[in-house]
């Protein structure tokens, strides 16, 4: 009888359970087995223990691209995010139309899919006649290739990033910053608070929460950036990362593993890697944040 | 210092600061409006004129833009992309919302045995960056024999993690009592399910519509390594082709295919803004 009662329960819930296991748990624990084996699809899997890690950690694509992904993420997360706080205070601090219409400006490049941005930012960019290069021109700038030139790239990159990313964050903070209650302000005035001291006592303590968040999930997903630099280097899967690999990432390095040189073992085993550290830095920030809050 | 001085020298750090946040307003909305006005200015552009000599601040051909649109929609593939991209997300949004509510209607509303397991796994999965899943998923729509079809494209992205947390936090606070007087009219278990809980959770039904479509039009990566004919390309590949370093397109060309991709989701933004923002806030202050 009881089984009779809990069948359409579990009725409902079958769909989605299939296609977790099918789509989510199989590919993991695949995946898994694959990272141990060399494999090219075409042939049966040959297990060689852990060559695949070793192959991926001493190969120098990967040290390029773990050295990009570092200045990258040091850079873009928090000028991202200062970026996104700085703009909420902006928007905040307007109200009525002119709220809602600086939000929607700031939020517009949200809306662009990523691939559309590194799209127009390639011309943006371009030498001579690029808007950038234009604009500094009339400040006698001579012209530079942005995305040729490797000391300018991966700033180009970090330029759109944030260009992108900004009013995503942004959103997100508003919504937090309307919840701060009014009084606090209002105390910290009465002690004579300037503005900049408001911002610092108030508004950001009490942010923390959501700070921690956007930072967090900034983080996991500029690990993980893929299709901007891709497409502002204009690679393919046999030739990526740009001029001397200055805009090389590791996403990007572990699919031309995966496409180009068809060693679907190695690549598995890249994603790995990368999990590994992002796991690693995600339980080191709830860490940080349970020490740093009292009980 | 007296009352009215210090009154006054807030007055005009006032002032200043009011002046000068409405400068940066204007500064920073330009810079995050204007690549996109620039692009709609390259399209409608008379032809001819280098954008080098005229940098394109403002539209001056309507006629030629519509040429150039009409021009990449009849002799290039790329209304056939549009086609495929929007079934593609479509037919994503209706499973995944089918799917997901069934799901969530269970895991917010009752209990069975297994429930906090396959719950605990899903909300565990979503810490898990798609890095590490995208090429065993890959091997296994190879597999599957899905490779350069529909299926194979939308498929594995039907049972959202994040689809189905946004819609259980939202079925939580149905009211229990008509679920409960429903059961006692007889009504069956998916009956309730379609005529009650189904209505109830509207709101949160578009929100994640909405977000879903925004995120499968821009999905680059997957249709990518999954779609490689050009019968099945996403309008994110034939963008990638039209902005190919080998492509030998001309500025104009390519900013015609550029602007036909971001139109969807624009019309989307103009309609459903303050549902997107809503949508975005929320799965953020959730965290």
């Amino acid at each position: 009888m009881n089984a009779r009662r809990l069948l359409p329960h579990y009725a409902m819930v079958l769909p989605f359970a299939l296609l977790f296991a099918a789509f989510f748990l199989y590919p993991i624990i695949s995946g898994f087995y694959y990272s141990f084996h060399e494999w090219n699809a075409a042939t049966e899997p040959h297990f060689i223990g852990l060559a695949n890690y070793e192959a991926v950690l001493k190969s120098r694509d990967f040290s390029r691209a773990m050295t990009n992904l570092g200045l990258y993420i040091a850079i873009t997360v928090p000028l991202g995010i200062a970026v996104a706080l700085a703009l909420a205070l902006l928007v905040d601090s307007f109200t009525g139309f002119w709220a809602n219409f600086f939000r929607s400006a700031f939020f517009l490049p949200v809306v662009l899919p990523a691939f559309l941005a590194a799209t127009i930012w390639r011309w943006m960019y371009a030498p001579n006649f690029g808007l950038v290069n234009m604009i500094l021109g009339w400040f006698g700038v001579p012209s530079i290739n942005f995305l040729n030139d490797t000391s300018t790239m991966l700033y180009a990159l970090i330029a759109v990033d944030v260009w992108v990313s900004a009013g995503f964050n942004m959103v997100i903070l508003l919504a937090g910053l309307k919840n701060i209650p009014q009084d606090l302000y209002e105390a910290a005035r009465l002690d004579g608070a300037s503005r900049l001291q408001q911002v610092r006592y108030v508004t950001i303590p009490m942010l923390a929460p959501i700070l921690f968040f956007v930072f967090t999930y900034g983080f996991i997903s500029a690990l993980q950036v893929f299709d901007v630099p891709w497409l502002l280097t204009g690679s393919s899967f046999t030739a990526y990362g740009g001029r001397r690999s200055a805009l090389m990432f590791p996403v990007m390095d572990m699919m031309g593993r995966a496409f180009g040189a068809v060693r679907f073992g190695e690549a598995t085993a890249y994603g790995f890697i990368l999990t590994f550290v992002i796991i690693l830095f995600t339980a080191l920030m709830f860490g940080l944040r349970a020490w740093r809050t009292p009980k | 210092m007296s009352a009215a001085a210090a009154n006054r020298a807030i007055a005009v750090e006032l002032q200043t600061w009011r002046f000068l946040k409405w400068v940066v307003a204007i500064c920073v909305a330009i810079v995050a409006v204007f690549p996109i006005w620039w692009m709609v200015n390259v399209v409608f552009a008379d032809p001819g004129v280098p954008v080098s000599i005229n940098p394109r601040l403002y539209p001056t051909s309507l006629g030629s833009g519509l040429s150039k649109i009409q021009t990449i929609l009849t002799e290039t593939a790329y209304l056939r992309a549009y086609f495929v991209t929007i079934a593609y997300a479509l037919l994503t949004i209706m499973g995944m919302l089918l799917i997901g509510s069934m799901a969530a209607f269970e895991f917010a509303l009752f209990d069975f045995p297994g429930k906090r397991l396959l719950f605990g796994l899903v909300m565990l999965s979503l810490m898990v960056p798609t890095v590490v899943t995208i090429i065993p998923t890959y091997l296994l729509v190879a597999d599957l024999g899905w490779l350069n079809t529909m299926q194979g494209l939308l498929v594995p992205g039907l049972a959202s993690a994040f689809g189905l947390f946004l819609l259980v936090q939202f079925m939580r606070t149905l009211p229990r009592e008509m679920i409960e007087a429903a059961r006692l009219d007889g009504a069956s278990h998916f009956k309730i399910y379609w005529y009650i809980a189904l209505p109830l959770s509207r709101n949160a039904m578009v929100t994640l519509a909405i977000l879903t479509f925004m995120k499968t039009w821009g999905n680059f990566a997957w249709p990518l390594i999954v779609a490689p004919k050009p019968e099945i390309y996403t309008v994110g590949q034939v963008v990638g082709l039209f902005n190919a370093p080998f492509s030998h397109q001309t500025v104009d060309v390519v900013m015609t295919a550029n602007l036909l991709a971001v139109l969807p989701p624009l019309i989307f933004f103009l309609i459903f803004q303050r549902k997107i923002v809503e949508g975005i806030a929320m799965s953020g202050s959730k965290g």
